[in-house]
């Protein structure tokens, strides 16, 4: 694989995906956006990613989820259950560095798509599972959604905190927005999938087996290391003791000091009224034993400011302080703009849409997008990229 | 150790959670990770902090494990000149600054670039190196504040919900994958480069769709455990004192599947739950419905049986119960770590298991401060004694 200096780091590397989830299809979108050649495989009907809301069209037929996780990819339609679907992905393979793959272990060997018999027929190719529970082990055959695999690495049993629990201490637990247990499955498959690419000089291709339940327990290690230490987390104490989501007059903004220059500069910004000068709160500790105190300040003054205000003044004196920003504040952000965070993606049935890139930078730059979701067999680059989803097959 | 990144260097600047992580799952891939600190400046992690109000231990043995130490003291010229013979012999080299500190240090990438031509330099900030806000000061609740990711989490009729250190953590799984990315990208171009990595731009990555409904002037909110289609999708109370169990029912077969392990064929034939549609539409009185029937049983027991009828479900873990489980424990997603005096204690594994490369891992516990200068001013830069107990003496290796 030779390439420009100034091509996207992954330009010259083909990935094939089949994906029917979030994990493996957001493994595809990392690697697409990081300049992979990326195909979705998909069955006659398309995937069922294809018919996940929330959709952009009134008319159901342009998954917001779709076109976010497939931006980029071209897509074949390859009927496993038939003895051409298999030789089609096989040709496929044939040319492909990494293949990405979520099918339940019990089904793999009818399609074809089993450890073994991919390392026979494509030997050099990375060959990466994705499941939520791995590919061995006794639950290898389990199944889970986000919710499951979000509560199986622990994170779900540690949320809410802060505000949200004191206002609803006795609810159930609730999820973080969205998918973001499979995300961290889908991340780590593109890792595994690249280390694996890295080694192929010396390993060949080889077998990557992906649990989104590690990836998510990963990310969530802290709890482990504390119990550890001698100390069971829940999210009755997993609250810092004073700052947090803070309610100003027109929004919320997270206040959070760590050290002590913070709290010296959050000191100022409240204009150093006697109960915040207290030599008494010089302490950390004396500050956290008085937290609720000090919140119940912060809270009232709060109430009185502008959260533009309070971010901007704050950061200058070294406060950490941010707002919680609406989705749509991203995409007038002078930041997020300056960035090139945002690029347009046509999407089938929805038209141009601001789509994110990527979250990382290569040489100062953002990774530039190619194009938005496939329609349905949209693999040929002579065909329009407006054939609605569904038709195109 | 021969994982799949054996022979990969890593000069490692990173303090804090998202950067130490980063290099952290790149040491368990295989790569020599040489983390650099000085007793001046140790990583604050490594000093205990008052974290949610007590002075308790420091969340550093995990993310530190398998890394050697060294003390460099940046604040003298002659420490920011060792600092450059260690990157000079490095493939990549890891911050995790305030923008603008690095270079002001006289690290930069082009000073970087100087003595390592093909060097890769792997930054990770709260808002990126670039941009009007690239001076801010942030943590993991912050980005999650920007990125909007804590603004869309929380109860539909609640504020938003502030992300803790899974949010440092993806940002470190991120920039781990970036650096990989830029590791193939130099063996096809000969080319190192900067690489930069925002907490705020990963938040905002997760939430995609999101993003792209505000985009076309659709509305997104908070949802709760509320699935866009799926229901009866939450968690549900169990037989005991702050235990719940997650279910999905995502198709009509676990549907059918999951009344029938409740035994209850009233709730198949009510008219308000006969289609996907008209159960979500419906599914306040599901969900009390499958909370009635969730709190007759122990967690365990509700779930082995909906997953023994292909019913997606999973109790709601503590770390007890993780740490315990023989399914993480074969797959060594959880480890025993030994540490220097002895002392064993779980910690997470690396999210990858390959079959050809399989020495992924960790090999050692948490090093001491300067704890492998032996082998790195030794061995790698070839220092003399007289020459490293001269910087010694000057403070320099301090």
């Amino acid at each position: 694989m030779r390439q420009e200096p100034s091509a996207a780091p992954l330009a010259g590397l083909r990935a094939v995906v089949s994906a029917s989830g979030v994990a493996a299809a957001y493994a595809g979108r990392l690697l697409s956006v990081l300049g992979a050649e990326t195909t979705l495989v998909e069955p006659p009907g398309g995937s069922p990613l294809r018919l996940e809301p929330p959709f952009l069209d009134a008319q159901g037929q342009a998954s917001a989820l779709f076109a976010y996780l497939a931006t980029g990819a071209s897509s074949q339609v390859c009927d496993l259950e038939t003895e051409a679907g298999r030789k089609a992905l096989g040709a496929l393979l044939d040319a492909a560095d990494i293949f990405v793959d979520d099918t339940p272990l019990a089904q793999r060997q009818a399609r074809g798509l089993d450890q073994a018999t991919i390392a026979k027929a494509h030997p050099q190719l990375v060959h990466v599972s994705v499941l939520p529970f791995g590919a061995i082990g006794p639950k290898a055959d389990w199944k889970a959604e986000e919710i499951n695999a979000l509560h199986a690495s622990g994170e779900g049993f540690l949320l809410p905190n802060g505000l949200t629990l004191e206002l609803f201490p006795d609810r159930p637990p609730v999820k973080i927005y969205g998918n973001f247990s499979l995300m961290q499955g889908g991340i780590a498959a593109a890792l595994g999938a690249l280390s694996a690419v890295w080694a192929r000089p010396q390993a060949g291709g080889q077998f990557v087996d992906i649990s989104v339940q590690d990836a998510g327990l990963a990310v969530g290690c802290f709890a482990v290391q504390r119990y550890g230490d001698g100390s069971v987390e829940n999210r009755h104490i997993r609250s810092f003791k004073y700052g947090g989501v803070i309610e100003c007059a027109d929004g919320f903004v997270e206040l959070l000091t760590l050290e002590q220059r913070q709290w010296t500069g959050l000191v100022e910004l409240l204009g150093r009224p006697d109960w915040a000068t207290d030599p008494a709160l010089a302490d950390s500790l004396e500050r956290s034993r008085q937290g609720a105190a000090i919140n119940a300040r912060l809270r009232e003054w709060a109430k009185g400011q502008k959260v533009a205000d309070v971010v901007s003044k704050g950061q200058a004196l070294g406060v950490p302080l941010a707002k919680y920003a609406e989705p749509s504040d991203l995409l007038s952000n002078e930041h997020e703009k300056e960035r090139g965070f945002f690029a347009p993606i046509s999407v089938p049935g929805a038209g141009e849409v601001q789509s994110p890139t990527a979250p990382f930078r290569f040489r100062g730059a953002p990774l530039p997008l190619r194009g938005g979701p496939p329609a349905l067999n949209e693999h040929d680059p002579a065909r329009p990229a407006s054939v609605p989803a569904g038709q195109g097959a | 150790m021969t994982g799949p990144l054996a022979g990969i260097r890593i000069a490692d600047f990173t303090i804090h959670a998202a950067g130490p992580f980063c290099t952290h799952m790149l040491s368990q891939l295989g790569a020599e990770c040489i983390k650099v600190e000085s007793a001046v400046r140790p990583d604050a992690f490594r000093k205990p902090h008052p974290v949610y109000g007590r002075m308790g231990p420091a969340t550093f043995d995990q993310v530190a494990s398998n890394k050697l130490s060294v003390r460099i003291n940046l604040k003298k010229p002659q420490g920011v000149e060792l600092a450059k013979q260690l990157v000079a012999v490095s493939d990549v080299a890891a911050e995790s600054f305030r923008p603008g500190v690095l270079a002001r240090l006289g690290l930069g990438f082009d000073a970087l670039q100087q003595v390592k031509k093909d060097i890769i330099l792997l930054s990770i900030s709260s808002s990126g190196q670039t941009g009007p806000d690239a001076h801010f000061a942030g943590y993991a609740p912050l980005f999650g504040a920007w990125g909007s990711l804590g603004t869309l989490t929380g109860y539909a009729d609640g504020p938003p919900v502030e992300m803790r250190h899974v949010m440092d953590h993806t940002i470190g799984l991120n920039g781990a994958l970036a650096v990989v990315a830029a590791l193939n990208q130099r063996r096809a171009t000969g080319e190192g480069g900067h690489v930069d990595v925002a907490g705020r731009e990963v938040a905002a990555s997760l939430v995609g769709e999101a993003l792209l409904m505000a985009a076309s002037g659709l509305p997104v909110g908070r949802l709760g455990n509320d699935h866009p289609r799926m229901a009866p999708h939450g968690v549900y109370p169990a037989k005991g004192d702050d235990v719940w169990v997650s279910i999905a029912v995502g198709t009509e077969a676990e549907w059918r599947a999951l009344v029938k392990v409740m035994g209850a064929s009233a709730l198949a034939a009510d008219n308000r739950f006969a289609t996907a549609a008209k159960r979500h539409d419906n599914r306040e009185a599901l969900d009390a419905a499958v909370a009635a029937w969730t709190a007759t049983l122990p967690p365990e027991e509700a779930v082995s049986r909906l997953q023994a009828a292909g019913v997606p479900a999973h109790a709601s873990w503590s770390t007890e119960e993780i740490v315990a489980d023989p399914h993480l424990r074969e797959r060594r997603a959880i480890v025993e770590v030994a540490e220097p005096d002895g002392r064993k204690r779980a910690a997470i594994g690396a999210p990858v298991r390959m079959s050809g490369t399989p020495d992924i891992g960790i090999v050692r516990g948490t090093p001491a401060l300067g704890e492998h200068e032996d082998y790195v001013y030794g061995e790698l830069l070839g220092l003399t004694r007289a020459q490293r107990q001269a910087l010694q003496d000057e403070e320099v290796i301090h």
